[in-house]
């Protein structure tokens, strides 16, 4: 594309395919390459620790090439069960919230953007309006709504508050996404007697798979990496997801940093596997409705 | 399709790009200050029946020791390990909770008695007369332990020292002896210093809180344990000629610090030392934790050395233990589970599995079976006129965060002292405004 806008001069089709061939000369992997190292840096620097002995790191630095293999880091890890029961934890969580706010979002955005509700636009801004808010100072309320209603210290309650505040910016995009959809696929529906129930169905999801698809990838990795909301709904720790567990590593005076970045690594692993699974959704949910 | 909807699509598709951004913002900081920023609280039941035991002990070895403790206890007890930070964080919220956790592990002093003056805490009394677990406890952590309406509120069940801490390998390839007052001291950072090696170790880039180290023992030795207890308490300013000369003192050190000092969090600064790059390292008896397994028998330690003999001996043990929730629901499990963390047996076990530098509270634990390093320990704090905390278990986390700016403003810039001090003691009237 890029490449193209370059060289608005030239008018030949041939020439407009060579051209972007010779624009992928060698300085993308030059400056790439060295770039993906330094992205990557971190993550084979925690792989090194991870597989270091404490006392290597302790008489070394953290900072110092291995000179010991040890998987000892991951043992300690997850001995105990710990590490294993807050991952369980993460994924339930996270896939509930994901499936729930979607849902939610969608029906919502399609009655937004195909139903003339009253007041439409205000109910969209406000939704969206709640995002901009920092989630700092809701952290009191929350906690204190939570223990009202007597939901403190369960999955539900992280799961509800997941919902609630992802659920405005979902509908926002998919707002946007299902107002391009051809409007003309909804008269010939409901010319062949389909009720809204039934279009949402059979025209409105299929059709908004991209953008669902996109946002879920998103999601899934907000709520499966969030720390704060957890740490203000819950309190006890058979009940705490990977990330609270995790930060539960860290000692108060001294850390076995050797665990911590074993535990890390296997923490990731979930969220990495969403990302290479939807790898696609995540470029394309980028650009959701911006090609309508 | 029209040309306006298209670019209205495109408007909202790009406002969704931005919403996305500032989101993916709002959740990476809201997980990285999670530590700090959360106020919140959990609520509700921490879990049926019984005891809800809620602690912050975070370190490794120390931890299972506590478990194994947890898991002997004839009763039901629901143990919950919250990170240091987000426990202390969280702890007020804890407390005011419809349903408190029963017991929580926290600092003696001023925090617990914070918490008493508000009324949140559990009256322990019981426990400090008769035949209570802590009858036979020293009247030092008795007093440590009573809430300014004379009650106890605090069950201490260990303590660790502070000290300056060197490896006798290391002294003795370098041919240098601790040293007995404070002009050896400085004599042997001199010579230290001319053999290459950092003389002073410490860590206060991601740990500020390690500049307060130097600051107390200064101040003890120059001042004393009373001052410097006044002086945290608001009753003297930081503008004082006491605490110039103070500074004068630390201004002394800051060119035998180790230069990296200010990259290097507590622990990373032990690594120099287990390399013979660095030579002594002013804290707390954790410090063993942060050496290779090999390396911990070659640990011994020296007190700060006394500067004015005519100032009374002072030395920092830190104390630790629980508090119970004055809104606990049943008072009597939870005083029983107390005084089972709290007997002679519990403490021996703890200490000799936390493979920590403990001390026991309870004059009751047979100490034959700890270590050298402990022993020592014992018989420095029990030949020592008066002990103190630490600056924020002295004072309060509020007051900790002003010696921090101003500590490490100091360390970096020790031309501008007077400013630094100035603009502490606006801090600290801040704090104590409050």
């Amino acid at each position: 594309m890029s490449a193209t806008t370059l060289t608005p001069g030239t008018a030949a089709t041939p020439q407009q395919w060579r051209k972007p061939r010779r624009a992928r000369s060698p300085w993308l992997h030059v400056v790439m390459v060295p770039l993906t190292l330094l992205w990557l840096s971190p993550v084979v620097y925690v792989a090194l620790i991870a597989f270091r002995s404490f006392d290597d790191i302790a008489a070394r630095g953290l900072a110092a090439l291995p000179a010991s293999f040890t998987l000892d880091g991951f043992a300690t890890a997850f001995s105990g069960g710990g590490l294993v029961r807050a991952l369980g934890n993460s994924i339930a969580v996270t896939a509930a919230a994901v499936l729930a706010s979607l849902a939610l979002s969608s029906w919502a955005a399609y009655a937004l953007s195909r139903f003339a509700i009253p007041g439409r636009k205000t109910i969209l801004l406000a939704m969206l309006a709640g995002n901009l808010l920092p989630p700092q100072i809701l952290l009191v309320p929350v906690a204190r709504i939570s223990e009202s209603l007597g939901i403190a210290d369960t999955l539900f309650a992280l799961v509800a508050v997941q919902v609630g505040f992802g659920i405005g910016f979902y509908t926002f995009v998919l707002h946007g996404f299902m107002r391009g959809l051809p409007e003309e696929l909804f008269e010939a529906a409901r010319l062949d007697g389909a009720g809204a129930g039934r279009i949402y169905w059979r025209i409105v999801l299929p059709l908004s798979r991209p953008a669902m698809a996109a946002l879920a990838a998103l999601a899934t990795t907000w709520i499966f990496n969030d720390l704060i909301w957890a740490l203000t709904v819950l309190r006890s720790e058979s009940k705490f997801p990977i990330t609270a567990a995790l930060l539960n590593l860290m000692g108060g005076y001294s850390s076995a940093w050797n665990v911590i970045a074993a535990a890390s690594l296997v923490a990731a692993v979930p969220t990495a596997i969403v990302f290479f699974l939807f790898q696609k959704q995540f470029v394309s949910g980028l650009l959701v409705g911006s090609n309508k | 399709m029209n040309s306006r909807l298209s670019r209205r699509s495109l408007l909202a598709a790009t406002a969704g790009l931005g919403g996305a951004g500032l989101l993916t913002g709002c959740v990476g900081t809201s997980g990285s200050e999670g530590g700090g920023a959360a106020a919140g609280g959990g609520g509700g039941g921490g879990g049926g029946g019984g005891v809800v035991f809620q602690n912050s002990i975070q370190d490794t070895a120390p931890k299972a020791a506590l478990e194994a403790l947890v898991q002997a206890y004839d009763g039901e007890v629901t143990m919950n390990s919250v990170a240091t930070e987000q426990f202390r964080a969280q702890l007020t919220n804890y407390l005011r909770s419809n349903d408190p956790p029963d017991v929580m592990s926290w600092y003696a002093g001023s925090v617990a008695r914070d918490y008493a003056a508000q009324g949140l805490l559990l009256d322990v009394s019981g426990m400090w007369e008769g035949d209570g677990a802590c009858a036979g406890f020293s009247e030092a952590l008795k007093n440590l332990s009573t809430a300014e309406d004379g009650t106890q509120i605090f069950v201490p069940t260990n303590y660790y020292w502070w000290s300056v801490f060197y490896r006798k390998s290391a002294f003795e390839r370098w041919g240098v002896q601790p040293p007995a007052t404070w002009d050896e001291f400085l004599a042997l950072c001199e010579n230290l210093s001319g053999q290459g090696v950092a003389p002073l170790a410490n860590g206060i880039g991601s740990t500020p809180w390690m500049a307060s180290g130097w600051f107390d023992y200064l101040d003890l030795r120059l001042n004393g344990a009373q001052y410097h207890r006044e002086l945290l308490a608001g009753e003297h300013s930081f503008t004082d000629p006491e605490v110039v000369a103070v500074m004068e003192q630390y201004e002394r050190l800051i060119p035998y610090f180790d230069p990296d000092m200010g990259s290097y969090s507590a622990q990373d600064a032990a690594v120099p030392m287990a390399q013979d790059q660095a030579g002594m390292y002013l804290i707390g008896a954790f410090v063993t934790q942060y050496f290779p397994e090999d390396q911990r028998d070659d640990l011994d330690f020296f007190s700060v050395p006394v500067i004015d003999p005519a100032v009374p001996t002072a030395e920092e043990a830190p104390t630790d233990g629980y508090f119970a929730a004055a809104g606990t629901s049943d008072p009597d499990a939870t005083i029983a589970f107390l005084s089972y963390l709290a007997a002679p047996e519990q403490q021996q076990a703890f200490i000799e599995q936390s493979g920590s530098s403990n001390l026991p509270t309870s004059p009751d634990v047979d100490t034959s079976a700890f270590s050298p390093l402990v022993q020592k320990g014992i018989e420095l704090l029990n030949s020592t006129q008066e002990i103190t905390q630490f600056f924020n278990r002295d004072s309060s986390d509020a007051l900790q965060t002003t010696a921090d700016t101003a500590l490490t403003q100091f360390l970096a810039d020790p031309g501008s002292r007077d400013r630094i001090l100035q603009e502490w003691q606006r801090a600290a009237e801040g704090v104590f405004g409050q």
